[in-house]
């Protein structure tokens, strides 16, 4: 949208220096440029009207106002000039607010090459804490921030967000995390991405080691960084403990060093996704989890989530209670006996239990279950949905997916079994799907907090099994990358990147720094009937949905209106400086009483 | 009686725990007569809780120490905690509360001194349901007549002075039809659907009893019936009791129409749940709703062993029923079960929300409700005399009010942009249903309200839901007249349980009401910039 926005508009650049001079009389001319400067002095001329410019930052169509905040804008020929500054989707605009000056920053954001905080919290000086904008027109602005609760935070974020739209950076590489290429051609993990996130401390060769010591040489490796308290969300899959209770000093010390990225915390969760039983079980099999006498600084909880088995069991359960006849005469009961819902619930409680420690700053969170790759990726990144607004937009749910699910090696190829013949394979699960139906139950839950709608869900899903796109094929980036599916095939996000108005949730609103816990009780969640039970003729099925229909239509007829009421008011400045007064004509003004609402 | 001897003690030092995020209020609480006040300490929010009385369903009171905790469970579900200071204080309120929260008295009771700012007496009470019915009747068609066959409600208590019968069928035949029907309920109009110009009609049981006795007025009034509809239109007569229930009533004086003696009618069984049975559900439902003890994963067979959903199911599709053999068949129907008071009302009702574009709309929708429940009799005073948290064993308590409102609910569900009203006027209907400052759903019948002065001694719910301010709440701001029948889906996984109102005071963090929000800001911006237009160039 910003990128949009700013391409479209690239030419309001030259309306950016405009000054009107206080002698001038405005009316005759109201803009003349000046190339030397670019701070823009506007003086209200005293016969200006009543319009008054200083309560209004322009605006155009699309553009919305994403946050304003009082600084000090350190102007490096005047000194420093209190102002208030707005941040849109395309602009930054800073006004004076002192009476004797009449300053007027309006930067489109796409200018911007870099952001930096100068100062900290306990910085001394005047104005010494605040932002330093350096931009690609040979400029740089100084804005000073009051030194009080994070003041600057949100105008930072704000600015990153919207100035840099492509890179969802999570600052990274950091003092605490360095992106390694070990992986570059899949030789230490050949089900993990090329490049991953560790701690900084930690060498190549100790990976290598640690590797040894996970199943399938899933290392732990960085999902999310909380922006404020650095608390982090890493993972993996089970430690290689089996029946005689191995250690792994290596892996001891790993999971240390992450725990020391934020020296705050003192102790690691460890979310075992899976029902204790299981866990203990996978030792048989050379598997097993973390104990308490090896990981003393860790604290271990299990999940109860059970596996792809059950899942696919309890799917199917789901397919015989509603078709092809739906189960009429117990349908809440029968519900009840597929377990379905209490998979949902299970998978969305441990969720929050990771965005919760996380968020709070109390504890980083490592998640794993056996093999890292289906419940690991219900839980990363639904505690990331939940988390970071970002992934809550069409893009950044898609770089969600094309992270926790597609990179990481979520076996899409042997879940959904494209191609094979062979139906009743037990490598199949609806684990993707199951993640989708969370999702939607957040969406009841949040009816503003997502850009997209249930109809991008049901797309994704769609697409999931067509295999017309190549972004569900194969089960791991190595794998794609061998099939050459990047030249050989066309990425689903271009199908819906290119559609987005049909995609997208005409009632989000932006909220930046909201986390969102949903409710997971069974009394708040629902079946999906528009998914699973969408091919009942008798079921009512209304798609595209008919109340974001109808909205959309309020929002056209208010902007229809509104650009109309411009449009006459237009027409009527044009007719009073002809100096005209002849009376209105009386039917032009019923055609517009008669216009409908 | 005066209201001071019942208030034992008036004043005491308390905390009020609202529940949910909000927040706990300390202050001075008094009890009056109508009102429970709490007034809050000058450093917390200013404003001055109020509670009425009437609303409380149960008093619960548990005392330790020197200190005491009062549990009111309100007729709207919710639940409110006092802790008070002193242990004979505690019992005291309790007391006074329990007292006066169930005064059985109509004309000492809050609706009767109310007079709110803004509003005067007797507005909104002067329109006559079925005068303002007929008119609209009488321009789709002239074979029905108003009938002030019952002006002294002598043949028919619990109807309102005037009905809406066949031109045909004069004053004498009406009155020998009401001696034949229970209550003296004769069948009268509900509804004329003017595109296949059938009828619905409303009735009790007919008194046939063990010998059948038949009723030669009734039979000719049912046969006028047919002839004011289409050309060679058939009838059916919607029993809303199983037909083994009909049956049996004949040993009580009631009974069924014997198919001979109404040729072209046909009967049909669609057993509806009434009286305990369906309270008890409600009382289950709400006590499930409630419960936070219980395993969660055990919700749905419990939701499913509530049976509520099931009577919603079975409700709607017999309105579907009914309205689907006027707009389908071309047939007449008539609805009745045993007095003609409860399921009755429901049926008709609904059918009518599902055939009738103008009930659908914010006026039309109250009228129906003034119309189809008030005036026609449903028994408000015995029915909501407790909600669900009564210890009392219910008597004559029945939700079928409710569930109309539930079924009003699910229609609005399936159909978001077909009905003018939102869920706000949905659950301030049952809040009012079962206690109000206003008189509207005062008494059981119109017979009653009359004896009562109601209407010029109270003001009226409808008047005040019809100020300007209160539009927001009540309104949908995405209606767009639809002109279609709405046929809703009865598939049990399209029902689902009104959150709004069962788990109205837990429900999750955010809900729909951001969305309405959003669309009332577009919806105004709208409307003002619309008003701005004529003006712009009115000032050329």
């Amino acid at each position: 949208m910003g990128c949009f926005l700013r391409a479209r508009l690239s030419h309001s650049w030259e309306l950016q220096e405009q000054r009107v001079s206080s002698m001038a009389a405005a009316s005759t001319s109201k803009y003349n440029s000046h190339s030397l400067e670019n701070e823009s002095i506007k003086r209200m001329s005293r016969e200006g009207g009543n319009q008054d410019l200083s309560e209004t930052v322009p605006r155009l169509p699309g553009e919305m106002l994403i946050t304003d905040k009082e600084v000090i804008y350190i102007c490096p020929f005047n000194g420093p000039i209190k102002g208030r500054v707005y941040i849109t989707n395309y602009r930054l605009y800073l006004r004076s607010l002192e009476t004797d000056s009449a300053l007027i920053l309006d930067v489109p954001l796409g200018v911007i090459s870099r952001i930096e905080k100068m100062g900290g919290a306990s910085s001394r000086g005047e104005n010494a804490y605040g932002l330093d904008i350096t931009c690609k027109d040979l400029r740089n602005l100084r804005f000073a921030l009051k030194q009080e609760g994070h003041s600057r935070r949100d105008m930072f974020e704000s600015l990153m967000k919207y100035a840099f739209p492509l890179a969802h950076s999570l600052g990274l590489p950091n003092h605490h995390w360095r992106i390694t290429f070990i992986n570059k051609c899949y030789e230490l993990c050949d089900t993990y991405p090329a490049l991953l996130v560790v701690p900084y401390r930690t060498s190549d060769d100790d990976l290598r080691r640690v590797a040894t010591f996970r199943s399938r040489n899933r290392i732990p490796v960085l999902s999310w960084i909380h922006p404020e308290n650095k608390t982090v969300i890493v993972r993996c899959s089970q430690p290689l403990v089996g029946m005689s209770g191995k250690r792994n000093k290596d892996d001891e010390k790993y999971l240390d060093a992450i725990r020391e990225t934020n020296r705050q915390i003192s102790k690691l969760t460890i979310y075992d996704a899976r029902p204790s039983v299981n866990a203990v079980a996978n030792k048989a099999t050379g598997g097993g989890y973390e104990s308490d006498d090896a990981y003393h600084n860790a604290e271990l909880s299990f999940l109860d989530i059970h596996n792809i088995h059950v899942m696919r069991e309890s799917l199917k359960k789901v397919k015989d209670i509603v078709y092809p006849n739906v189960e009429e005469s117990h349908w809440l009961s029968s519900l009840e006996s597929t377990h379905w819902l209490e998979h949902i619930k299970l998978v969305l409680t441990g969720a929050i239990q990771v965005a919760d420690k996380v968020s709070s700053g109390k504890s980083s969170v490592l998640v794993h279950c056996s093999d890292g790759w289906d419940r690991t990726s219900q839980l990363t990144s639904l505690a990331m949905l939940m988390l970071d607004s970002f992934y809550r937009t069409i893009e950044g749910f898609e770089i969600l997916v094309q992270k926790e699910w597609i990179s990481f090696g979520h076996k899409f190829a042997s879940r959904i079994g494209h191609g094979d013949k062979n139906h009743a394979d037990a490598d199949r699960s609806p684990i993707f799907l199951q993640f989708i139906d969370c999702v939607w139950q957040m969406l009841k839950q949040f009816p503003t907090a997502f850009e997209f709608n249930e109809r991008f869900l049901v797309t994704i899903l769609d697409h999931l099994y067509s295999c017309r796109f190549g972004t569900f094929l194969f089960n791991c980036e190595s794998a794609r990358e061998r099939q050459k599916v990047m030249e050989r095939t066309v990425s689903l996000w271009s199908l819906t990147n290119s559609n987005k108005e049909k995609f997208k949730n005409p009632f989000y609103t932006k909220e930046i720094n909201r986390v969102l816990y949903p409710v997971a009780s069974m009394r708040h969640l629902e079946l999906w009937v528009n998914y699973y039970i969408r091919w009942n003729p008798r079921i009512k099925q209304q798609q595209p949905n008919p109340v974001e229909q109808r909205y959309m239509e309020l929002l056209a007829l208010r902007d229809d209106y509104i650009k109309r009421l411009e449009d006459l008011q237009l027409a009527n400045s044009a007719k009073l400086s002809a100096a005209s007064s002849s009376p209105p004509n009386s039917s032009q003004m019923m055609s517009h009483l008669q216009t409908q609402f | 009686m005066e209201f001071s001897e019942l208030i034992y003690t008036g004043r005491a030092q308390a905390e009020l725990l609202r529940g949910g995020e909000a927040p706990r209020l300390r202050g001075t609480l008094c009890v009056t007569g109508h009102h429970l006040l709490l007034s809050p300490e000058p450093q917390s929010t200013p404003d001055l809780w109020l509670l009425l009385l009437r609303s409380v369903d149960s008093v619960e009171k548990r005392v330790a120490g020197d200190s005491g905790t009062i549990t009111l469970r309100c007729k709207d579900l919710r639940v409110l905690q006092l802790d008070i200071e002193g242990v004979e204080t505690t019992l005291d309120i309790a007391r006074s509360i329990e007292a006066l929260s169930s005064l059985e008295s109509v004309i000492t009771s809050f609706p009767f001194f109310y007079r709110p700012k803004g509003l005067r007496l007797g507005d909104a009470w002067h329109f006559h349901p079925p005068e303002r019915y007929y008119k609209r009747v009488a321009r789709e068609t002239t074979a029905w007549r108003l009938s002030e066959v019952n002006q002294d409600f002598s043949l028919c208590p619990s109807y309102p002075r005037a009905v809406i019968v066949p031109r045909t069928v004069d004053d004498d035949a009406l009155a020998r039809c009401a001696r034949f029907r229970q209550g003296g309920r004769f069948p009268v109009l509900s509804y004329h659907h003017a595109p296949t110009g059938t009828v619905l009609l409303r009735s009790s049981q007919p008194l046939a009893g063990p010998q059948k006795k038949r009723c030669a007025e009734d039979e000719e009034l049912l046969a006028a019936v047919l002839a004011c509809g289409p050309p060679g239109a058939r009838g059916f007569i919607v029993d809303t009791r199983s037909a083994q229930a009909a049956k049996q009533a004949r040993l009580t004086g009631g009974g069924t129409e014997a198919k001979a003696a109404y040729p072209g009618w046909r009967r049909l069984h669609r057993p509806l749940e009434r009286g305990r049975p369906l309270q008890e559900s409600f009382m289950r439902l709400v006590k499930a709703c409630g419960d936070t003890e219980q395993s969660m994963d055990l919700w749905l067979s419990r939701l499913e062993s509530c049976h509520w959903l099931a009577h919603v199911k079975e409700a709607l599709t017999t309105a579907c029923l009914a309205a689907q053999g006027m707009e389908r068949e071309g047939a007449c129907i008539l609805v009745h079960g045993t007095e003609g008071t409860d399921n009755t009302l429901l049926v008709t009702s609904l059918a009518q929300l599902i055939l009738d574009p103008l009930s659908r709309t914010m006026t039309g929708f109250q009228e129906l409700v003034e119309r189809e429940w008030i005036q026609a009799g449903h028994p408000f005073q015995l029915r909501c005399a407790h909600s669900a948290f009564s210890h009392t064993r219910p008597k004559h308590e029945a939700p079928t009010f409710l569930l109309f409102l539930d079924c009003v609910w699910q229609l609005s569900r399936q159909f978001p942009l077909s009905l003018e009203f939102g869920e706000g006027l949905l659950l301030t209907l049952f809040e009012h249903a079962y206690a109000s400052s206003f008189g509207t759903f005062l008494c059981n019948s119109e017979k009653e309200r009359c004896l009562c002065e109601v209407r010029t001694r109270t003001h009226s719910l409808w008047s005040a839901l019809n100020q300007a301010k209160e539009q927001r709440k009540l309104r949908n701001p995405l209606y767009v007249l639809n002109p279609l029948t709405i046929w809703p889906s009865v598939e049990p996984q399209s029902l689902r349980l009104w959150q709004g109102m069962f788990l109205r005071w837990s429900r999750p963090p955010e809900s729909s009401e951001v969305v309405w929000e959003k669309v009332w800001q577009i919806v105004a911006e709208g409307e003002k910039t619309e008003g701005a237009q004529p003006t712009a160039s009115a000032s050329a």
